[in-house]
């Protein structure tokens, strides 16, 4: 082996070196984010959509559309001249006062004793947000916020 | 642990448990509506109105140690398994408002199927949404039907629902039309345009306009609406269990476009 095949050998074992750790780091990434997408998703789960302070949380999901996403949040009762909508970094955070206090009657336990009075929630987006290019709807206490990229 | 309302009858159908609280006699022709989880809890809101507007009473549950989730439903201080069964007149609901997994699914199409069969019942009616995108804009509903039998369709005769002749249903009321279809028991699947993912009541009323003229009996759908938001509020934990069945059973698919129609 003369000196330019043992140069060209030493810069393919740097290729190879730099592809099996571009490999396992984006690997390790993957299965970092899937498990912490399970840990929510059993967080979630456990986590009661009302909390003993006398706020309750909504449900919501979120869409991808191409240039933009659409957030859908379902708001019932709630006051559509109260909804705050806040972003910080990729969170964004809905408060909503309820156009009245809510009891489930009839429920046993704290659930039932409970008087609520707003709406309260943390949604993770899939990227940081630029309030300039947020549009909020509000119609029957449903809510669509479209998101631009 | 059922015995605080008094068990009147009960047996096994494989690893599910039905448990009669009292004789069931149903007048003729008899119907029975089902309700699963599923979009917009369609069925489920449509059920739980059914049961309150026509005052039907509660007679036998459906409990399985293997399929459905560890739970006991308390109600007014009674014992009730998490599948309730209620009758009134010639009609029977099976109201159940928790998913189950895809091979539990199976299972009850078939119990529910060869229970309702002994039971002697005519016509199944099922209620359940079809996914809108644009649900948020939809002012007006429409409503689309599937029937198994000339006879079903006759019921559904003078009504404005649209017939459902191309497309993909998945879920659990698809495992259910397949076992009924095997069972050859009359049946009509109404499918009325909803959110997917948030309880839709508005829905379920508008299906229940059509249960109205199937079974009929009057259905007053006013206080539904009027209770609209209350009823989304009181679904969300509902909602929330569903989706994740949703999401297992290729809901997608309903919306996919077919190659060949």
């Amino acid at each position: 082996m003369n000196g330019e095949e043992f140069d060209e050998f030493i810069k393919r074992m740097r290729d190879l070196e730099r592809k099996i750790r571009d490999y396992v780091e984006s690997e390790l990434e993957r299965a970092l984010r899937t498990f912490r997408e399970e840990l929510k998703q059993v967080e979630d789960t456990l986590r009661p959509m009302w909390h003993h302070e006398g706020y309750l949380r909504p449900l919501y999901s979120i869409r991808d559309r191409g240039p933009y996403i659409e957030v859908f949040i379902d708001l019932p009762k709630a006051d559509e001249k109260t909804i705050e909508v806040k972003f910080r970094e990729n969170y964004m955070y809905i408060r909503a006062k309820l156009r009245e206090e809510v009891v489930f009657h009839g429920v046993t336990g704290r659930g039932g004793e409970t008087r609520f009075h707003e709406y309260r929630e943390v949604i993770e987006l899939p990227f940081k947000v630029d309030p300039e290019k947020v549009r909020v709807d509000a119609r029957k206490g449903r809510v669509k916020i479209i998101i631009y990229k | 642990m059922y015995s605080a309302s008094g068990v009147y009858r009960e047996e096994w159908i494989g690893d599910f448990h039905i448990i009669e609280y009292s004789p069931i006699e149903l007048e003729k022709p008899s119907f029975a509506l089902v309700s699963l989880p599923d979009t917009g809890l369609v069925g489920v809101i449509g059920a739980m109105h059914v049961v309150k507007n026509l005052g039907l009473r509660e007679v036998a549950g459906i409990d399985s140690y293997v399929y459905l989730p560890p739970i006991i439903v308390v109600s007014g201080g009674f014992l009730r398994a998490p599948i309730r069964v209620f009758a009134g007149g010639n009609l029977l609901v099976v109201y159940n408002e928790f998913s189950m997994p895809q091979h539990g699914l199976i299972q009850l199409s078939r119990v529910l199927v060869d229970y309702l069969e002994r039971r002697g019942v005519d016509y199944v009616i099922l209620s359940s949404g079809l996914p809108a995108q644009n649900r948020f804009e939809l002012e007006s509903l429409k409503t689309y039907y599937l029937a198994t039998t000339p006879r079903a369709i006759e019921l559904l005769k003078n009504t404005s629902a649209t017939p459902f002749e191309n497309g993909f249903l998945a879920g659990a009321y698809a495992l259910l039309l397949k076992e009924l279809i095997h069972a050859r028991i009359n049946t009509i699947l109404l499918l009325t345009e909803s959110y997917l993912e948030f309880p839709d009541p508005e829905a379920a009323a508008r299906s229940l306009e059509f249960v109205s003229r199937i079974i009929n009996k009057p259905i007053d759908v006013k206080e539904l609406l009027e209770q609209a938001e209350m009823i989304r509020i009181k679904a969300r934990d509902a909602m929330k269990n569903a989706m994740r069945g949703l999401a297992q059973m290729r809901k997608d698919v309903e919306q996919a476009i077919p190659i060949y129609t």
